[in-house]
């Protein structure tokens, strides 16, 4: 393996090699051997589920966590704590924690907390408490405070935005908020979805286009420039391999619009027949007349998932939506088209009563779920089971992934944060250890 | 890495024992097979990859002894195989799940009280495993803080216990060390003092002492000079004399020193109980203690340790003076008896030893020949240059003896061989017993002879039997195998005792046989006849296959004819054994090995079985309708008789 990596390094000197392909080749070659990290342990302060992780975009360093037990805490996964440098495994205390003692702390269980995208000065966490809260890292100060109509799920900020600053928070309500920092003031309410909403996620292609998965099984898409959502997912469109070639994608939008309103009656019922009654009365000529044009999808009742959308990811190049529902499925829909992929994860069983957070590699080659216990890795593009990577004791709730080091953080009910970690060369570990790990047979 | 390439077919043998091991009752993994799977383990990675396979299926066994067994391979593996340690880890919350039981959706099965024993048991061994493997292994780390602290499980804390203890130890020794110091800091102040109150005894003592002796100095001068010079020349005569001196010298308590002797036995005794403990109790003081300036501890040290040699000198001369105390002389008695004890027990073992002796020698003319053979023996075994070179010189000597010894009856020993072939005359009344005319007049030269002697010392010799064994019945039974039962001449199951194949077929039929031969061949000539008949009817068919009907319809036959002779022979040994008609062949022996599976089978399952209590046959004695009926009727009979007795002209 190593003579093969210092050929690749003379390539890349010649020139031979790109130096991206010669860098993703290593980083894939690392993230192939991912396993359970023995060197690397994060000492986790809570004392309940951790919810939600995430890994601040600027430095790739700080890992914030939010558990059940209304703590957030934030780690640096880089330097180990300075007391614990001397073992054989490193330690990762927390540089602080936010708990119950702290008198702006939430009351009831954080279900997320996100960095603030520019840098790591600011964070956000949403919790069952219906407040978000805006935090100053340094001072740990609630800078500024939004108080939801419901339990929030899920916040989300854009990765790319250089012309807004919004929170986009799914709530117990079925009304998607965007939160302005900047102003303290909800600058955008978009309703559309049936009941809560689980999960948001920001599109990365577009800094306005924001994607929301809902309890009722919808997965919407909205442009927050323009009122309505504009496309809704659905399960039974669906396209075979990657994307439809050229020729054919000039003439996905028109079929798709005569496609629409055959589906929607098809699937009105899908969701329980209450819903159907209600939907129908507005339906009749003269509401319909009155939607403004962009609104007209908020009509549509296709579903993504049978049961709540718990989990959404959009790849890196933001071409590709990951969805998983309480269905216990895994879909992988092309944006552009919204159709789904059909490819067939090998999920066995996803929880299904908490949000879910799932994890991508940067080439988008693989997918990190959580299945119940295990964390299972999964081709994109096959839906092959790449690894099942078993650690926890009790259910994982999120796993973030760090593209820098190639690292995956998985947050669990039992309380812990695991680190996988590509496998060490034999060279790192020599002569760390106070004690070898051998055989031990009596002669 | 050879090894390896033997493949799927070598794991079979480690799985084997591996079943073999968990397949018991008992409370431990057999040492024989653990060591077996160790070894079998040990050299070979593809056997330990199937013993980890196999182990985890056991624990998934449902089956709370066999998983706690699986568990005791399983650590025992763990603390040695880097190997099995990577493989067993893997799948580590599997494993807890199994043996701790913490998922409520798996519970432990069913012994429910093994199901507790394996419960504490992993526990114990992950806490063992943690300690000593934890550093290199996350799981395991992950597994024991996941059950303290988020299940809250209760750990042994063994290691935790012994750094306890060793902290504990550390504190007690560290008091210790600051009362010597306080010790130390005193005896500093108040050195002097002690000293001078020992020395102050002393002088006291050395004066009293001296006044004793100047008195009895003035007596007998005049006698110890002349004598000096006089004929005490030999050695021995010299010792007593010295004695008788010292004896000499040595003072009386008489009238005169009385107090004198009172003074100094009280001092005597002051110095005894208080001045010698105090100081030897300072010297081990400052013995342990550790100070910072070691000049001042030496010295003193120095001068206790004179202060004790003088005192010990004081004492002897106090002694020597006659002023011991009562305790010491309690001493020496314990000593006398001490003493004697361990005397009488060497007689007794010496005299056991003997007739170990005694007893292990067959008579006392081949003792010799014996050892010499035994000898010989030995040496053929430890070299055979030697033996060759001594055979040539022993082969004479011995041929004669050896063919004696061939020759010669092998005696058991007893007490006439004490006088064997001697001509002796025994003395009747001299037995070292003087009961003189006690019984009337005892003639003392009374003499038993020789051929009397002879005559009373026959050696007594009991009838040995020959030993023959005992050949089983071997008859067939029932529900396979052969009867094991040994008789002499007749099973009282299956008749007189007759040599029988291995299926359990007599050898030789003598008489039913002949008939059995009649009867066939009659039979033998129906079915011909009736093939004749059938070769008529249709057409044919094969000869070949009809000879083989034939064959078979005649083995059937025979079977039956068979079957009905054994049932005869069975029915006139049931006749002939009275009163076990009932018990048929269930008291029979059946193959052991069949039976030992059955009974390892029948624990194991028995062990999930819900176990009868006394209380449980009581209950169902009493609380049947039965039992019911007749306890109220003898109830309401019990009330008639009372009623009929109290009231007796009432009817």
């Amino acid at each position: 393996m190593h003579t093969h990596v210092w050929k690749q390094i003379r390539d890349r000197e010649a020139g031979k090699v790109h130096t991206n392909h010669f860098a993703n080749r290593i980083k894939s070659n690392r993230i192939s051997q991912l396993q359970l990290s023995n060197h690397k342990d994060i000492v986790s302060p809570h004392k309940g589920a951790v919810n939600s992780l995430q890994i601040d975009s600027t430095e790739g360093r700080y890992l914030l966590s939010a558990a059940s037990d209304a703590s957030v805490a934030v780690y640096d996964v880089q330097r180990p704590s300075a007391s614990e440098s001397a073992a054989a495994f490193s330690k990762h205390k927390c540089l602080f924690v936010v708990d119950k003692q702290h008198q702006q702390a939430h009351k009831y269980a954080v279900s997320t907390a996100i960095w603030y995208p520019i840098d790591t000065g600011l964070f956000v966490t949403g919790s069952y408490d219906h407040h978000i809260n805006v935090w100053d890292t340094n001072t740990t100060q609630v800078v500024v405070n939004f108080k939801m109509p419901g339990k929030v799920y899920r916040t989300a900020m854009s990765n790319l935005s250089t012309s807004h600053m919004l929170i986009a928070a799914g709530t117990e309500d079925v009304q998607v908020r965007l939160c302005d920092i900047g102003s303290g003031a909800f600058a955008h309410t978009l309703s559309g979805h049936r009941d809560g909403v689980m999960t948001v996620e920001w599109s990365n292609s577009s800094e306005w286009i924001l994607v929301t998965g809902g309890c009722d099984g919808a997965i919407r898409f909205w442009d927050i420039r323009r009122a309505g959502c504009f496309q809704v997912l659905d399960q039974s469109r669906t396209q075979f391999g990657r994307r439809p070639p050229i020729l054919k994608r000039s003439m996905i939008p028109k079929d798709s619009s005569t496609k629409l309103s055959g589906t929607q009656k098809k699937h009105a019922n899908g969701s329980g027949s209450r819903q159907l009654s209600i939907g129908r009365v507005p339906s009749k000529g003269p509401t319909k007349q009155r939607l403004h044009p962009g609104m007209l999808s908020t009509q549509d009742r296709a579903t993504a998932h049978y049961g709540a959308v718990t989990g959404l990811k959009a790849t890196e190049e933001g071409m590709y939506l990951l969805s998983a529902g309480s269905d216990s499925r895994l879909r992988l829909w092309d944006v552009q088209s919204g159709c789904d992929t059909l490819v067939n994860f090998e999920t066995v069983r996803l929880q299904i009563n908490k949000p879910l957070q799932l994890a991508t590699t940067q080439d988008s080659t693989l997918v990190f779920v959580p299945c119940m216990r295990a964390v299972k890795a999964f081709d994109m593009w096959s839906g092959k089971t790449y690894t099942i990577l078993r650690g926890h004791y009790e259910c994982v709730n999120s796993c973030w992934f760090n593209e820098q080091d190639q690292e995956l953080y998985t947050g669990g009910n039992d309380r812990q944060i695991l680190v996988w970690s590509p496998a060490r060369s034999i060279a790192d570990e020599m002569g760390e250890g106070p004690t070898e790990d051998q055989d031990n047979w009596s002669s | 890495m050879g090894t390896e390439e033997g493949g799927h077919g070598k794991g079979t043998k480690v799985v084997s024992l591996i079943e073999k091991a968990t397949n018991s009752t008992a409370p431990e993994v057999d040492p024989r097979l653990l060591k077996a799977i160790k070894t079998v383990v040990r050299y070979s990675d593809s056997e330990l990859r199937v013993a980890t396979l196999t182990l985890m299926d056991l624990m998934k066994r449902d089956h709370s002894q066999v998983r706690y067994l699986a568990l005791l391979i399983i650590d025992e593996l763990f603390m040695r195989s880097k190997l099995f340690r990577t493989l067993v880890i893997e799948n580590m919350d599997q494993l807890l799940s199994l043996s701790v039981g913490f998922r409520r959706n798996v519970p432990l099965p069913a012994p429910p009280a093994i199901a507790s024993i394996l419960r504490s048991k992993a526990i114990e061994f992950l806490e063992k495993w943690n300690v000593t493997f934890g550093v290199h292994y996350r799981q395991l780390r992950l597994g024991y803080d996941y059950l303290k602290n988020t299940l809250r499980l209760q750990f042994p804390n063994i290691q935790a216990n012994v750094e306890r203890v060793q902290q504990e130890r550390r504190e007690r020794e560290r008091r210790s060390k600051e009362i010597l110091l306080s010790k130390y800091e005193s005896l500093k102040e108040n050195a002097s003092s002690i000293k001078g109150g020992i020395l102050s005894t002393m002088d006291e003592i050395d004066e009293c002492l001296d006044i004793l002796h100047a008195k009895q100095e003035s007596v007998s001068d005049d006698i110890l000079d002349d004598d000096e010079l006089g004929d005490f020349r030999s050695l021995e005569l010299q010792q007593l004399r010295l004695e008788a001196l010292k004896e000499g010298e040595k003072v009386y308590e008489n009238s005169d020193n009385t107090v004198v002797f009172d003074t100094l036995r009280e001092l005597y005794k002051l110095l005894m109980t208080k001045h010698l403990i105090s100081i030897q109790e300072w010297i081990s003081v400052l013995v342990r203690v550790e100070a910072s300036d070691n000049r001042f501890r030496d010295s003193t040290l120095k001068e206790f340790i004179d202060i004790r040699n003088r005192l010990k000198s004081v004492k002897s001369k106090c002694e020597e003076a006659g002023c011991s105390l009562l305790n010491s002389l309690k001493h020496d008695e314990e000593d006398f008896w001490e003493d004697d004890n361990v005397v009488s027990m060497e007689i007794s073992s010496g005299a056991a030893n003997n007739k170990n002796k005694h007893l292990d020698v067959a008579s006392t003319s081949h003792k010799m020949n014996s050892d010499s053979l035994g000898w010989q023996d030995k040496r053929s075994t430890s070299s055979d240059t030697d033996r060759l070179l001594h055979q040539g010189r022993e082969v004479e000597s011995n041929s004669q003896r050896s063919k004696l010894i061939a020759e010669a009856p092998v005696v058991r020993w007893s007490s006439y061989l004490d006088n064997w072939g001697s001509n002796r005359v025994f003395m009747a009344n001299q037995r070292g017993l003087e009961l003189d005319s006690h019984w009337g007049r005892v003639d003392a030269d009374a003499v038993i002879p020789a051929d009397k002697i002879a005559e009373l010392n026959v050696h007594a010799m009991p009838y040995e039997e020959k030993k023959i064994e005992i050949q089983p019945c071997l008859a067939p039974l029932r529900k396979g195998g052969l009867c094991q039962r040994r008789d002499m001449k007749v099973c009282p199951f299956h008749g007189p005792i007759i040599p029988r194949d291995d299926e359990g077929r007599p050898l030789n039929q003598s008489t039913s046989e002949d008939m059995n031969v009649h009867l066939g061949s009659d039979l033998v000539e129906q079915l011909a006849k009736q093939a004749v008949k059938n070769i008529r009817v249709r057409d044919q068919e094969g000869a070949k296959k009809r000879e083989i009907d034939k064959q078979s319809l005649k083995r059937a036959k025979l079977a039956k004819i068979r079957e009905h002779n054994e049932a005869v022979l069975r029915d006139a040994a049931l006749a002939s054994t009275s009163g076990s008609a009932m018990l048929g062949e269930d008291g029979d022996v059946t193959n052991e090995d069949k039976l030992s599976a059955k009974n390892k089978k029948q624990s194991l399952a028995s062990m999930l079985r819900k176990k009868v209590t006394s209380k449980d046959r009581i209950a169902q004695k009493l609380l049947s309708s039965h039992a019911r009926v007749t306890a109220d009727r003898q109830h309401v009979s019990g009330e008639d008789a009372k009623y009929r007795e109290a009231f007796p002209n009432q009817w």
